[in-house]
């Protein structure tokens, strides 16, 4: 029934291919293949199989990219989760080191993650008054404090622990065909948590929080359960993370995820998600994650410093964030002449 | 006869991406008088105002001030010739004090040093002149819809403007303050500046303008003397057809007792609350601003906590604790701020109105949208929404036209038995009002419970069955529709000690 003007309102969804290939993910597509073209243009021994076999310690991040995409819509942050890395890495080397089996190691470092992730949620949804930001400086500082406090009573000296039976280990960095588990392990996680976030209710819930969580709440949303799940989830995949990366360390150290969160926001910032909340998605910050991974491999072959490496990453964050005001600047320009 | 016009504008179009929000429309504004711009939701009124204050840059027309052709490149550009203007949805800092929100971009600065003292001192005689009851220390965000819009007031008066702008100053008001701001309107009238006032209140135009400018559609009508034209020839000039009978409310047959609140208190907001409906009946809550009508509700709905209180549904006590709790009983609030609680304004329509049942549309958690974009669709054309299409952002309608789709948004849910509007007809046409009426008519016939808080009297007398009128926190009394009167409920709405004082305002 039309209301009494007789207007009518247009439900037909419009878009189609034009507007997915000018999309930021469209964009992203070929700046990846940008990257790769630079890559083989640079570096000669950039190829598929090396770029493949470099890349497993780049992957276990990725997991935790995921985790940390669904804070950022939400319009939180978490930047305990590198220090986490760090801690649930360190128990399951120095239980492992203490005799616990493979198997028991794994759920140790999952669960070492997800209790992490739950008590950033439990202070974040107890204490809405705290900023996130201040919250999770605080947890890391306690992560990495106990990490620290175990490798000296624990481990190999020296600040670090490495683990004495990589059976385990070596049997997960292992390969199916040229590619390896975690590549397959990502992509299922990847999968997963992209269609979550694009066609549930739960993550169109976590949209509804990051634009507007006074309005959310008078929508009948469970805000603060929302909000506690998904810091849960990251500290879980960041559990994933550590395990990932002991395939390729067999140990861990002080410096052990030092970062990782600040990598993962730029790769999710970098996808087009937002820091303010509800903006974005998980498929961009996932093409952007394989871009940065593929600009490192390409420039780590050629020798290039680290630093200047972050150097460039850093570059290309801000201007990927100041793409859209460019563009509505020179639309704006475009209409005035 | 040479009028002396003060501002005046000529065929002026702004188009925004799909719409034609002004299509080649007039206006003069007379030196010293107070003339108002009325007609329908999306009709261009708030988007003139904004072409007016340099916010908005027209695609086509001329401005004259004075006589003089101007080009104001923004707001400031306004601000320096002398044109002030309140808009629509408040514009303040909530966490910034008064002082600093009435300066804000034109503070007292002296080598390089902000004079607070000197800013504070005038800020309190703005405040002074206007009868306010608060501090310019005090923190807007802690202040009332009512004192709020008296900071704006303040801030366009501190610009010492010639032509001061009000856009729906009185959505938000109760009759009281209505009354206290007529005389802020005329007092400056009096002072000699020029005013312009949009309202959808037919009350605000009869008691301040001399003349009306009608907009409709994008189009300029025509500019009348209040005194010279008729009521129904002005709705008609407005909405392009005649509307009668106003309130449509039928007499049904009223069902059992479906909903009832008992002893609801919560320090310092409201204490010993009760209240009852039956089924099909329109329940009105009333009282001034301030009087606790949205916290009492809000706290039936579980939006805050209260310290004590039944509610009861169909005869059983419920347990809410959180909004999710009532809505699953079947108790739906539309809230009272469009923008903070009712939308996602960078949202879509469809998205906005569809968001709290998405989980009953929904298959096995996987949104189904195709069935939300029909029946988004349907409801917001029930409400005769002014919109091109279901993905437009709910930030780009007028402020009418996103109230209409806070209520799309809570007729859109199936399980309702009992529906509490906070203010649901704020910022809305006299056509679209009519509307929602007979919505809510066509509700209590099904026998759904309806309570409305309203602050517009008319409306308040024209649909409730019962009036429960509130004052400090308490209900003061209640009213059956034999016996209610505007002053009875004016009578019930002010303390007994303070009657006197309220009286004489
Ligand atoms: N920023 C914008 N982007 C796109 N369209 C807009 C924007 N602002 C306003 N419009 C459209 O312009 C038209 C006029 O809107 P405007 O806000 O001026 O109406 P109004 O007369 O003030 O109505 P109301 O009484 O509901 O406040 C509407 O159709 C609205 O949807
Ligand atoms: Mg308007």
């Amino acid at each position: 029934m039309a209301g009494k003007s007789g207007r009518e309102i247009s439900a037909v969804p419009e878009g189609g291919i034009k507007s997915k290939l000018l999309s930021w993910e469209g964009a992203l597509v070929l700046i990846l293949i940008g990257v790769n073209i630079l890559g083989v243009a640079i570096s000669p021994n950039y190829n598929v199989n090396n770029v493949l076999r470099e890349m497993p310690r780049y992957l276990a991040e990725i997991f935790m990219m995921f985790g940390m995409g669904y804070i950022l819509v939400l319009g939180d942050i978490d930047i305990s989760v590198g220090a986490l890395v760090c801690l649930a890495g360190t128990v399951t080397v120095l239980s492992s080191n203490a005799g616990a089996p493979f198997i028991v190691a794994v759920i140790i470092c999952l669960g070492v993650g997800l209790l992490g992730g739950m008590l950033n949620g439990f202070i974040a949804t107890r204490f809405t008054e705290l900023p996130t930001m201040i919250v999770t400086l605080g947890t890391q500082i306690i992560f990495r404090g106990i990490a620290e406090v175990l490798f000296e009573t624990w481990g190999n000296g020296g600040g670090t622990a490495s683990m004495a039976d990589t059976k385990g280990l070596m049997l997960l960095a292992k390969k199916l065909g040229p590619f390896p588990i975690a590549f397959f392990c990502v992509i299922i996680v990847g999968v997963i948590m992209i269609v979550v976030l694009a066609k549930t209710t739960f993550g169109r819930k976590l949209y509804a929080i990051g634009s507007n969580k006074t309005a959310a709440y008078y929508a009948g949303i469970k805000v603060e359960r929302i909000r506690f799940i998904c810091y849960s989830l990251l500290g879980f995949l960041s559990g994933l993370c550590a395990l990932f990366l002991l395939t390729a360390t067999f140990g861990s150290n002080t410096t052990t995820g030092q970062g990782f969160e600040m990598e993962v926001i730029a790769m999710c910032v970098f996808g087009g998600i937002a820091t303010t909340g509800g903006k974005g998605n998980l498929t961009g910050a996932f093409i952007a994650a394989f871009i940065i991974v593929c600009l490192r491999i390409a420039l780590g072959q050629r020798n290039i410093n680290t630093q200047v490496i972050l150097v460039i990453i850093g570059l290309m964050l801000i201007i990927s964030v100041l793409v859209p005001s460019i563009s509505s600047a020179i639309t704006a320009r475009k209409k005035r002449a | 006869m040479a009028e002396d016009l003060i501002l005046e504008l000529k065929g002026i179009t702004k188009i925004f991406p799909g719409v034609k929000a002004l299509n080649k429309v007039h206006f003069q504004l007379r030196r010293g008088e107070v003339h108002a711009l009325m007609g329908e939701n999306g009709a261009g009124k708030s988007t003139f105002i904004k072409v007016i204050t340099g916010v908005h840059a027209a695609e086509e027309g001329q401005m004259f001030l004075e006589g003089q052709e101007v080009h104001f490149k923004g707001p400031r550009d306004a601000q320096e010739a002398g044109i002030a203007a309140v808009y629509q949805h408040p514009t303040s800092y909530p966490t910034l004090s008064v002082t600093e929100n009435i300066f804000m971009g034109h503070e007292d600065v002296k080598s390089g040093m902000i004079q607070w003292r000197n800013m504070n001192a005038e800020a309190q005689k703005l405040l002074d002149s206007l009868d306010a009851d608060f501090k310019p220390t005090d923190e807007v965000g802690a202040l009332t819809i009512a004192q709020q819009q008296m900071v704006e007031i303040a801030k366009a008066l501190s610009t010492n403007a010639k032509i001061i702008i009000l856009d729906e100053p009185t959505a938000a008001l109760t009759a009281n303050e209505s009354e206290k701001l007529y005389e802020i309107v005329e007092r400056l009238r009096d002072e000699g500046k020029s005013i312009i006032f949009i309202s959808h209140r037919f009350e605000d135009m009869y008691r301040l303008a001399t003349r009306v400018t009608v907009f409709r559609d994008s189009q300029y009508i025509g500019t009348y003397d209040v005194d010279g034209i008729s009521n129904a020839d002005l709705i008609k000039a407005m909405v392009g057809r005649e509307i009668t009978d106003m309130y449509p409310k039928e007499d049904i047959e009223l069902g059992d007792e479906i909903f009832r609140v008992e002893g609801m208190t919560r320090t310092g907001y409201f204490k010993d609350v009760s209240f009852d409906v039956k089924a099909g009946e329109i329940i009105g809550l009333t009282g001034l601003v301030g009087a606790g009508r949205t916290e009492t509700i809000e706290s039936i709905c579980g939006i805050t906590r209260p310290d004590s209180g039944k509610v009861f549904l169909e005869g059983k006590e419920l347990t809410i604790k959180e909004p999710v709790d009532a809505m699953k009983a079947g108790i739906i609030l539309l809230p009272e701020d469009r923008q903070k609680q009712g939308l996602i304004l960078s949202w879509g329509l469809g998205r906005n109105v569809t968001l709290p049942i998405q989980g009953e549309l929904a298959n096995n958690g996987f949104n189904d949208e195709k069935k939300e974009r029909e029946l988004a669709k349907q409801r917001l054309e029930e409400v005769d929404t002014k919109a091109v299409t279901i993905f437009q952002p709910a930030s780009s309608l007028s402020g009418g036209n996103q109230q209409k789709v806070v209520v799309a948004k809570a007729l859109a849910q199936s399980n309702m038995k009992v529906v509490i509007m906070d203010e649901p007809t704020k910022g809305i046409d006299v056509g679209a009002k009519k509307e929602i009426y007979e919505i809510m008519g066509q509700l209590a016939k099904k026998g759904y419970g309806i309570i409305m808080i309203s602050s517009e009297m008319p409306e308040i007398i024209g649909m409730s069955d019962r009036i429960f009128v509130m004052c400090n926190g308490k209900v003061s009394g209640c009213l059956q529709r034999s016996e209610v009167t505007q002053e009875r409920i004016l009578e019930l709405s002010m303390e007994k000690s303070d009657s006197k004082k309220g009286g004489a305002a």
